[in-house]
């Protein structure tokens, strides 16, 4: 280290940052990989249970992953139908916080998985509700 | 029978033909028979970078289709005994690599041949899951920079999974980091990824470092492999690399800035 480094004050190098970045981002492609890639099966098996109460409509459904750093959020969005006839499109959210990072890659036939996931405080609207 | 070393990478531009040229070279030098092919069909360069362009009739593709024999496909290199290059097609597309013809050129060559080094294209799709699917070894061509090391990255999941070597259950590819275009005075500025910064994110062995160097792009104008400038940093690089691949235990050199004396500041050589 030469002694012009020494007086250099740069406690957050760019090259500190991508070292960190790298090591999030990284961590969740690798367990995304390893793992079975279980949203499609969450979303059949959500569904499932929604469409017992509810009679939805497949399409209008969207499941959202947003990975972060030490908190993942899955958004759920259904457009649920209306009863009367020209009534508004009622759209209603559901937001399941995953409690912590996944850094864990998914074994086969590891089914508790998706069990892991709390629905913690982040659930909205107390869950899927029709609102009238 | 040969070995099948591939060069690859998932990101374009990061030094994967500059390294199976070198590292053909490199391994030719060492008196192994040894044959570079180009898998970046469409975008053919190999040529170019080992200055056989001019004496390209037949190539890879041709062989697949089996409108050429190997024998009149393959170009040995003027320079080296033992090396040849496997030129590829700059018209077709990738699709014209299919499992079978890549396999039975790969058979063909490896009762030749002791290492047969493949210059995979950029990218995760067919033309780079064929340049990877046969190998023994990879070479995981990296750059210290943020997209090249996730791409790597990903680079090793397909090995993991989408290889012969995986797919057959045999033991997996054997994978080492070259990482290339290496600034030491800029990781010493806290510019760039250190070499073990790197190392703890792929969590791979190192094969070698390659410097940035100015002896590249001079190589490259006069169709020569970089490895041939043994006065370069990056053809240096390059022999330790080579050296390390056959097992040997090298010290790696040009990792930290160079002491710039006030002779070599007066003169600004760089290599
Ligand atoms: N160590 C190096 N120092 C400087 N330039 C380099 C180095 N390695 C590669 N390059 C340059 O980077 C560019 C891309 O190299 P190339 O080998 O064609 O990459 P790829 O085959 O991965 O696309 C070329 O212009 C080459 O000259
Ligand atoms: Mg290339």
């Amino acid at each position: 280290m030469s002694i012009f480094s020494f007086f250099r004050s740069a406690p957050r190098a760019s090259a500190v940052q991508a070292k960190e970045r790298l090591q999030i981002v990284m961590a969740h492609e690798r367990a995304g990989r390893t793992g079975p890639d279980y949203l499609p099966m969450l979303q059949q098996e959500l569904l499932a249970v929604i469409a017992k109460y509810i009679d939805i409509d497949q399409n209008k459904v969207e499941v959202k992953l947003d990975r972060g750093g030490d908190c993942s959020t899955l958004e759920l969005n259904i457009e649920l139908p209306a009863r009367e006839a020209a009534a508004k499109a009622l759209k209603e959210s559901a937001k399941l916080a995953v409690a912590g990072n996944r850094p864990q890659p998914a074994k086969d036939g590891d089914e508790s998985d998706a069990v892991r996931m709390s629905a913690g405080g982040a659930l909205t609207n107390g869950g899927v509700k029709k609102r009238r | 029978m040969g070995k099948i070393i591939v060069m690859t990478s998932g990101k374009g531009g990061v030094g994967k033909t500059t390294s199976s040229a070198a590292f053909a070279t490199g391994l030719a030098l060492r008196g192994f028979k040894t044959v570079v092919i180009d898998f970046d069909v469409g975008l053919r360069n190999l040529d170019l970078i080992m200055g056989c362009e001019r004496r390209v009739v037949f190539d890879f593709i041709n062989v697949i289709n089996g409108e050429a024999k190997l024998s009149q496909a393959l170009i040995k290199d003027k320079r080296i005994e033992n090396l040849s290059i496997l030129p590829t097609s700059q018209t077709r597309d990738k699709d014209a690599l299919t499992r079978e013809g890549v396999e039975k050129v790969l058979n063909e060559l490896s009762k030749d041949f002791d290492y047969i080094v493949c210059d995979s294209p950029a990218g995760i799709e067919r033309g780079a899951l064929m340049a990877l699917y046969f190998a023994d070894h990879a070479v995981i061509v990296t750059n210290p920079e943020v997209s090249s090391v996730r791409d790597s990255d990903r680079i090793l999941g397909v090995l993991a999974s989408r290889s012969r070597r995986a797919e057959q259950g045999l033991e997996p590819v054997t994978q080492q980091l070259l990482l290339t275009r290496y600034d030491p005075e800029r990781v010493e500025r806290g510019e760039m990824l250190k070499v073990d910064d790197v190392l703890e994110i792929l969590a791979i062995p190192l094969l070698g470092v390659i410097p940035e160097s100015q002896a590249v792009l001079r190589a490259s104008n006069v169709g020569m492999p970089v490895i041939l400038d043994e006065a370069s940093n990056a053809g240096q690089a390059y022999l330790d690399a080579v050296s390390r691949f056959l097992g040997e235990d090298v010290e790696h050199r040009f990792v930290t800035p160079q002491k710039k004396g006030l002779f070599s500041r007066l003169l600004r050589r760089s290599a």
